[in-house]
């Protein structure tokens, strides 16, 4: 008699049995191809959404990069003019909702720094754009901008000078600059630190992650359980051949080990093609090249392992509550009692951690957005966790009813698990979606509040530092007769403090400080009652009960509060200054850069304004929106007084589309992934319509009608639908309320949306049903009564 | 042409699956309270002979009568109403529905034949008490033994008071302490009601309570009485 032999183990064993797996699940025929293409491609769409999400950080440490590098923010010392230095000026400006970056320079010497993306600057009255500015300005719709950039395109901006291929972008050089625009650099690419992400962003992130993840994870579990029973079979044959328990879990793990390495491969080629759409995407502002999407080789790197560790995971757990025995398979899971307290116990803590912060006013810190995320996720987790003893709850107390009721809740009675798992799927998904939506829309409805008065008054202000008041009268006239334009305004105005200063420190002391405009007779008149008034007058309008008097002493050149404070400018408010009674603002004129209420008010002969310290052009222009295109020739008119004038005006709300773009976006991710367990189901239905094949034959035989049974698989798919979404829409709305009352924003509910989202899930129960009817009645032929 | 006074008959049937014949001419036919048995070889056709006189499947040529119905004329949903309301099936594993407990699966087809739930499960309670498996009636297939499963399967085939009872070896997967007193109990039932029994077996020992048996060899149907038809 032989020796019975040991059963080796090790990491060639596991080797061995893995690869014969492998072999399996490449040559186990029909159904093994169908249930190894299904795992890969959910593997591959779960590797591709790890891949973007772990490409983020990189993402938007290259995007905050290359604005550093093309930028000197932070120069604390302006250097002396030299060979190398140039003068640096913004000249941003806005074209019909668009925002366009805009630099002018003027070279010092003949050796200027040059930012990245360009060999050397543009010459004199030239300029070089980014392609989709050239692109504009060589289209039709960017005719008005043309006559807004008076320079001559040299040339192209390349992509290390650009944030995003879509990026509207010039660097120009006017044939003159003035003196006083911007500032002098002597480099490009002064450090800064980048902000860190806003929590939004931080929630909007993890949230779509988890969102995505949940489904695709739910669709990998139920595609291993396509062609289960032939698996089943072929492993019990192994058992009586002499496999071991353990070789057989080796084994099976090898066949879900084939899908998930084909999904790796698929996952990282969908990545790598998917990320080439990345360029005409613009998500909050942020467009990037598709080069920028790549994940850190660390990151990559856990996921390549980490990924098929899972399948090989999720197989060997799935195989706990079975035993392959050599003449079949046992199932030894006892029937699980689903108890309520430790699934409620996920959500609860989710809103322990959020519920403190509810009431209080947000503070952006790390330690917030940590809790927020994990609370929020605890929360969409413990969704997951609910629903199967919801599910049970449900399901168990329902009775009586026609017959395809009957036959769809005794099933989900004796067997909810796989409807629910599936189900799981969509409920974190709509539920994150609902929040996420509602964030967006809250937010959205927030600025547009904002922007609602403003945006219907229609007004722009300009303000750009000028000490010359015949130049800001030129500026008003040219202004004034720019079509569309019905009135425009504006003063110099500067800062003062009191005499004598308080004490030696530098520090800014609001209570000493003292607003003065200067201004024609004509403009001051509009800021303020005049008994009357020419060319020398003074006037104090105890506005802010300053205390001011005629022949009081007034500094010039207060401290600013940053660095020494510069020596006093004393200036002596003439005896002959009267008193004026400043105007309240017109109603027009609620919303921003409405703070007329001057301490003095000076003509320019009394006070010239090259005296002042910082002296400030503020320009207000209503224009008629009944005259095409008013703003844009409004903005025409400014460029052309000094294209450095910075633009003061909430018309063109920059969040709507932003936000807009976001909610489309996750509208369209909550789609796909309602079909992508839309798809899960019908896996899990025709699955379990196989197993039931002869039980169907049966049912036919004895006359059941297709009706009946085609019932049965609608109820079966919509009871759990209705109350995951049901669930869902309740955690959601939640969570999305409990998310905009932590960022101080009103809670508001898109119930179209909501009714879209819950919709669509309606949508994927008839979807499942539609699909699983051929199947069905394919089943219910005689075939299945046939036993030899 | 039929044979007299018989409830259903065959004639000349012939079935195909692809290239191989399953039925070649086979003739039957089965009297009101007579229980008939299938006999045969595995393979032989015997289960194809069920299916076509159940009007399960339609032969490929030949008539199949019911009273004044000729089976394969009749439309899917046709015979699907009279399967449901003439015939009854048993089948070797019982092939009972697993979410239902034994009492809603006898009520079932009556349920299909629009009956009120409350009426189907007072009669199928009725037929549980005869054939000895009341005990069980709340319990799930699952939780029975194969003797009461396959008891259960009977009760849901007689609780139409079917004309015609089709069973297709009813006891394959039963001892045979369990598979006489199912044969006994659904013989007895059947003849009680005056229902003709189709019993496809291949043990003479379940033949033994037929009154008349049937060879089917080759797709040809030979009766052990009348020699071949």
């Amino acid at each position: 008699m032989n020796a019975i032999r040991r059963v080796r183990s090790g990491p060639a064993v596991w080797a061995r049995d893995l690869a014969m797996g492998m072999r399996f699940a490449a040559g186990g025929g029909r159904e093994g191809w169908i249930r190894t293409a299904l795992t890969a491609l959910g593997v591959a769409l779960g590797v591709a959404v790890l891949l973007l999400g772990a490409s983020v950080p990189s993402l938007t440490s290259a995007w905050h990069g290359r604005e550093k590098a093309r930028e000197n923010l932070g120069q604390r010392h302006e250097p002396r003019p030299a060979d190398h230095t140039l003068r640096y000026a913004s000249a941003d400006t806005v074209y019909r909702g668009a925002q366009i970056r805009g630099r002018l320079v003027r070279p010092d010497g003949a050796h200027p720094p040059v930012p990245p993306g360009i060999r050397r600057l543009p010459g004199p009255g030239r300029m070089l754009v980014s392609p989709a500015l050239k692109e504009l300005l060589e289209s039709p719709e960017g005719k008005l901008l043309r006559d807004r950039l008076p320079y001559r395109v040299a040339g192209v901006i390349g992509d290390e000078g650009l944030l995003g291929p879509q990026e509207l972008t010039y660097l120009a050089r006017p044939s003159a600059l003035r003196e006083n625009a911007g500032y002098r650099i002597d480099h490009f690419g002064k450090a800064w630190d980048s902000p860190p992400m806003r929590t939004p962003v931080v929630l909007l992130v993890i949230m779509t992650c988890v969102a995505l993840m949940m489904p695709v994870m739910v669709f990998i579990g139920t595609s291993l359980r396509i062609g289960n029973e032939r698996r089943e079979q072929r492993l019990a044959a192994l058992r009586l051949v002499g496999a071991d328990v353990r070789t057989t879990r080796r084994i099976a793990s090898g066949e879900a080990l084939f899908g998930s390495l084909l999904g790796l491969a698929g996952g990282a080629v969908l990545f790598l093609g998917g990320r080439q759409f990345a360029s005409p995407i613009t998500l909050w502002d942020v467009n990037v090249f598709p080069s920028d999407v790549a994940p850190g080789p660390l990151a990559a790197a856990a996921i390549a392992v980490l990924v098929p560790a899972a399948a090989v995971l999720v197989t060997l757990i799935a195989q706990r509550g079975i035993t392959v025995e050599p003449l079949g398979i046992v199932r030894n899971r006892p029937v699980l009692r689903r108890r309520v307290l430790w699934r409620l116990a996920l959500p609860a803590l989710g809103a322990v951690l959020m519920l403190p912060a509810a009431g209080v006013p947000w503070t952006d810190t790390g330690l917030n957005t940590l809790r927020l995320a994990v609370g929020s996720m605890l929360l969409l987790f413990g969704v997951t966790a609910l629903l199967p003893w919801l599910v049970d709850a449900v399901v168990g107390r329902l009775r009586g009813g026609p017959v395809p009721w009957q036959l769809a809740v005794r099933r989900l009675q004796l067997s909810s698990g796989p409807a629910t798992r599936a189900v799981g799927g969509i409920t974190v998904a709509v539920a994150g979606a609902i929040a996420v939506h509602m964030l967006m829309t809250g937010m959205q409805a927030g600025y547009a509040q904002a922007y609602a008065r403003s945006g219907k008054l229609p007004q722009v202000g300009y303000w750009s530092g000028e000490d010359d008041w015949p130049r800001a009268q030129r500026a008003l006239g040219a202004l004034r007769a720019t079509p569309g334009v019905t009135a425009a305004r504006g003063v110099i105005d500067a800062s003062a403090g009191r005499l004598p200063r308080h004490d030696a420190s530098s520090g800014y002391d609001p209570s000493r400080h003292v607003s003065l405009a200067v201004g024609s007779c004509a403009e001051l008149r509009r800021l303020a009652q005049l008994p009357s008034c020419r060319d020398g007058d003074v006037f104090v309008t105890h506005a802010r009960g300053k205390g001011l008097a005629p022949g009081a002493t007034v500094d010039l050149a207060p401290p600013a509060g940053m660095g020494p404070p510069p020596p006093p400018s004393p200036w002596k408010i003439p005896g002959t200054a009267r008193t004026a009674r400043v105007l309240a603002p017109p109603a027009q004129d609620a919303g921003p850069f409405v703070d007329t209420a001057y301490d003095l008010l000076a003509t320019p002969a009394a006070l010239p304004p090259s005296r002042l310290q910082n002296p400030l052009l503020e320009l207000r222009i209503d224009f008629d929106r009944g005259t095409p295109d008013a703003l844009e020739h409004l903005r025409n008119t400014a460029a052309r007084i000094d294209p450095t004038l910075s633009e003061y005006s909430h018309l063109d709300n920059p969040h709507d589309q932003q936000l807009s773009s976001v909610r489309s976006g996750i509208f369209i991710g909550s789609v796909i992934t309602l079909l992508l367990i839309g798809a899960g189901l019908i896996i899990s239905t025709v699955e379990q319509l196989h197993e039931r094949r002869r039980l169907l034959s049966t049912l036919d035989a004895f006359g059941t009608r297709r009706t009946t049974l085609s019932w049965s698989v609608l109820w079966g798919t919509a009871i759990p639908v209705a109350l995951g979404l049901g669930l869902a829409l309740g955690c959601g709305l939640a969570l999305g309320a409990l998310l905009l009352t932590l960022i101080d924003s009103a809670v508001v509910v898109d119930w179209p949306v909501v009714a879209g989202i819950t919709g669509i899930g309606a949508g994927v129960i008839l979807f499942v049903t539609a699909l699983s009817l051929p199947p069905l009645w394919r089943m219910m032929r005689p075939d299945g009564l046939r036993t030899e | 042409m039929t044979p007299e006074g018989s409830l259903l008959s065959a004639e000349a049937l012939h079935k195909a699956y692809g290239a191989t014949p399953a039925l070649d001419g086979a003739e039957f036919s089965v009297h009101p309270g007579e229980v008939v048995a299938v006999m045969g070889p595995s393979g032989s056709g015997k289960s194809t002979l069920l299916h076509c006189l159940a009007g399960i499947i339609r032969p490929d040529s030949g008539t199949v009568r019911y009273g004044p119905h000729d089976l394969t004329r009749l439309s899917d949903a046709q015979r699907s109403a009279l399967r449901r309301s003439d015939f009854g099936f048993v089948f070797q594993f019982g092939q009972l529905v697993p979410e239902l407990t034994a009492l809603e699966n006898v009520a079932l087809p009556l349920r299909l034949n629009g009956a009120k739930r409350k009426e189907a499960e007072r009669q199928a309670r009725e037929w549980l008490e005869r054939l000895e498996v009341d005990a069980v009636h709340g319990q799930r297939p699952g939780e029975l033994s194969g003797g009461q499963g396959q008891r259960i399967a009977v009760a849901r085939a007689l609780v139409t008071r079917p004309r015609v009872i089709f069973a297709d070896e009813p006891t394959g997967a039963l001892d045979s302490l369990n598979g006489e007193r199912v044969l006994t109990l659904l013989t007895d039932a059947a003849r009680d009601t005056s229902a003709a029994v189709v019993l496809v077996t291949h043990e003479s020992r379940v033949a033994a309570y037929s009154d008349r048996e049937i060879v089917v060899r080759d797709g040809k149907v030979k009766d052990m009485l009348a020699g071949l038809i």
